[in-house]
Order: structure tokens, then C-alpha cells, then sequence
């Protein structure tokens, strides 16, 4: 299966925009990385499976050109997160100190905690899009957490 | 509330607030060089860019590749820094008509037949900027570039779609355009504008 790019846009950019982001730590990046996303997408001749294929394969890209772009020595200089963090409009400070405590995590942790989080993918997606195996994904999530669990205000789960 | 609804719900005001809003068109723009090509009119598009290099310098301290070429942009020739860096990502930086300096940026990964992924080589980024390119500017007419030649195709399309025979020396391309949708590229016959996007 293949979809147009406008449906790309409609379904797929605020999750490739989130996935880039976390790893990119600035908007600017971000946004081209979903971009050259798109492209590559567009580019390739490859036939999917289903959505969530699909979502896989977009999900690796955008990860992988993020990291690309986060590791060029030629990236530009970019507003420091510090000073961006305090310009979103995060609805509580919970929100905030939550927001600012995940992106001070490694990045290791910080990609499955996302894609756990976020994208509400199971362990073995993870895996597949990592390219990690399921143990892997499994302590990286647990490690991940245990940063977190201070910041979360669980009511529920 | 949930761990996982804070996190999405923190998650949701970040993307609003640096998200910027995209098009097709933006991705077309940013696509340019970006087209498929199969391999023996790649290997002779690649064969002219190489020889039209004016100067390589291996800069080994950064890990990547880094030289002056010589790119068409919007049928006129000019130098060109083209960097590629050790994943295959590469800028190329000139200067555009009216004096600004402009960056095109590419690569990251190729996909293989298997479905693997790997970092596109220099040969592969040299065939990208060779390719033809199709801009849409604001006036509404549509124009197709490739190497010297500027063709002005607003005209020639038909229930949506315009075919471009393309020549350059013994290289002979066929290109299908779908208005503001894609374009597809064979050196054998157009290509039927179902096959693509």
C-alpha cells in the first residue's frame, strides 16, 4: 500500500515531529527532519504492508535523519533548549518539569520512552524500529522510568 | 491521569507550538533533487558531474567529504560547496541569482531491495544533484530544469499530467509530471503516472 503525501501530512507529521524533536532538541531540525521524512517517503518505491508498517518505516526514518542532523559537524547553532523550553506554553508546571526531565535523559533512553510513551507502540515494535532487540528495549524502558517516576503524578496506572 | 496521557498531553503542546505547517508543495520544493533514476542513466549523469568537479578536498578532521562542484541550478551553471558527512547526509551551498547563499540538503539513508537501510554514497549523492527538477513558481507556470536547459511545460499538460522527453549529449530521460503531485523519470519510456506517488 502507499498513501498521497497530503495524507502523510494528515495522519504522520506531529508524530515524525515529536520523534524528531526528542532527539534533535530544537523545532527548526525537527521540522526539516519530518521533511526530508516526507521525501524520502516519496523517493522510495517501497510498497507497505498496512498502517502500522508504514508508520514503522516513517518513524525509522525520521529517527535516523534526526539523528544524522543532531551528529553533523556542520549543525547550525540553534537556540539553546534551555531558552525554548521556557517559551512553549506547557498548561502546568508538572507538564514543564516533566517535559524538561525527559529530554535531560540519555538518548538511548529517551527514544524508547517516547516511542513507549507517545507512540504507544508495543516492546517489539520498538525493537523493529530501533533495531535493538526486545531485552534491550525492555531495560532501556525500565532505566528510562526510573528517571521519571519522581515527575509523573499518576492518578491511574 | 495516566503516565502515558501526561506525557502525550506534554507531548501535543510542544509539537503545536514548534510545528510548522506543511504542504505537499514544501516537500516538492525541498524533494528537488531528489527523483528516481535507474542505473545506466545515473552512471552516465554521474560520469559528467565528476568530471565537472573543480577541486576535492578530503576533510578528514570533520570525518566527511568536502569539494567545489559544479551544480545547474535553474538552467546556469554554477560553483557549488558540496559536504557530505560520514552518514552519507550531505549540504551543497551556493550562491543563487539574486546574490543569497542557498543550501540544498539530502541523503541519510537509501533503502535496498531487501528493505535495509544503509548511508547514501558520494556516487549516489552526485547522481541526486544531476537529476532533472520541476518548480512550480508563484505565477502558476510550471518549469522543468535539467543541466542547461529551462522549459517552460505550464502548458502542456493535460487532465493533469505532462510527459517531457529530456536530451542531454547521448542521454535521452523521459519524465511524467503530475501537477503538483510528483514526477517520475525513465531513460526506457514515460512512466505511467499510476506508477508513482
Amino acid at each position: 500500500m502507499r498513501q498521497s503525501l497530503e495524507e502523510l501530512i494528515e495522519c504522520y507529521q506531529k508524530s515524525l515531529y515529536a520523534a524528531a524533536f526528542h532527539i534533535c532538541k530544537n523545532a527548526e531540525d525537527a521540522n526539516d527532519v519530518v521533511q526530508d521524512t516526507f521525501v524520502q517517503y516519496y523517493t522510495t518505491k517501497k510498497q507497505f504492508h498496512d498502517e502500522e508498517h508504514l508508520k514503522a518505516w516513517l518513524l525509522r526514518v525520521a529517527i535516523n535523519r534526526a539523528k544524522d542532523i543532531s551528529r553533523s559537524f556542520w549543525r547550525k547553532n540553534k537556540i539553546a533548549l534551555d531558552d525554548y523550553i521556557n517559551e512553549i506554553p506547557f498548561e502546568s508546571r508538572e507538564e514543564y518539569e516533566l517535559f524538561e526531565t525527559v529530554m535531560k535523559l540519555p538518548e538511548k533512553y529517551r527514544n524508547v520512552i517516547h516511542l513507549y510513551y507517545y507512540e504507544d507502540l508495543s516492546i517489539k515494535e520498538i525493537a523493529e524500529i530501533l533495531r535493538i532487540t526486545e531485552g534491550n528495549v525492555k531495560m532501556r524502558l525500565s532505566r528510562g522510568r526510573s528517571f521519571l517516576r519522581d515527575v509523573f503524578k499518576e492518578e491511574g496506572s | 491521569m495516566t503516565d502515558k496521557e501526561q506525557y502525550k498531553r506534554m507531548f501535543d503542546t510542544v509539537a503545536s507550538f514548534g510545528m510548522e505547517p506543511l504542504e505537499v508543495c514544501d516537500i516538492m520544493k525541498k524533494r528537488k533533487k531528489h527523483t528516481y533514476m535507474n542505473k545506466a542513466a545515473a552512471a552516465a549523469a554521474a560520469v559528467f558531474l565528476i568530471a565537472g568537479s573543480t577541486g576535492v578536498a578530503y576533510a578528514a578532521n570533520v570525518g566527511g567529504i568536502q569539494r567545489t562542484i559544479q551544480l545547474w541550478i535553474h538552467g546556469d551553471q554554477t560553483n557549488a560547496e558540496l559536504v557530505i558527512d560520514e552518514t552519507g547526509s550531505y549540504d551543497v551551498t551556493y550562491q543563487s541569482e539574486n546574490g543569497s547563499t542557498e543550501t540544498l540538503s539530502g541523503g541519510g539513508v537509501a533503502i535496498e531491495s531487501d528493505g535495509s537501510e544503509r548511508a547514501l554514497t558520494e556516487e549516489e549523492i552526485m547522481e541526486e544533484l544531476s537529476m532533472p527538477d520541476v518548480e512550480y513558481e508563484d505565477d502558476g507556470t510550471v518549469w522543468v530544469y535539467y543541466y542547461d536547459q529551462k522549459m517552460n511545460v505550464t502548458d502542456s499538460f493535460e487532465d493533469g499530467v505532462c510527459y517531457v522527453k529530456l536530451v542531454h549529449g547521448e542521454e535521452t530521460l523521459y519524465m511524467t509530471i503530475k501537477y503538483d503531485n510528483g514526477y517520475s523519470i525513465s531513460p526506457d519510456k514515460y512512466p505511467d503516472p499510476k506508477s508513482f506517488n
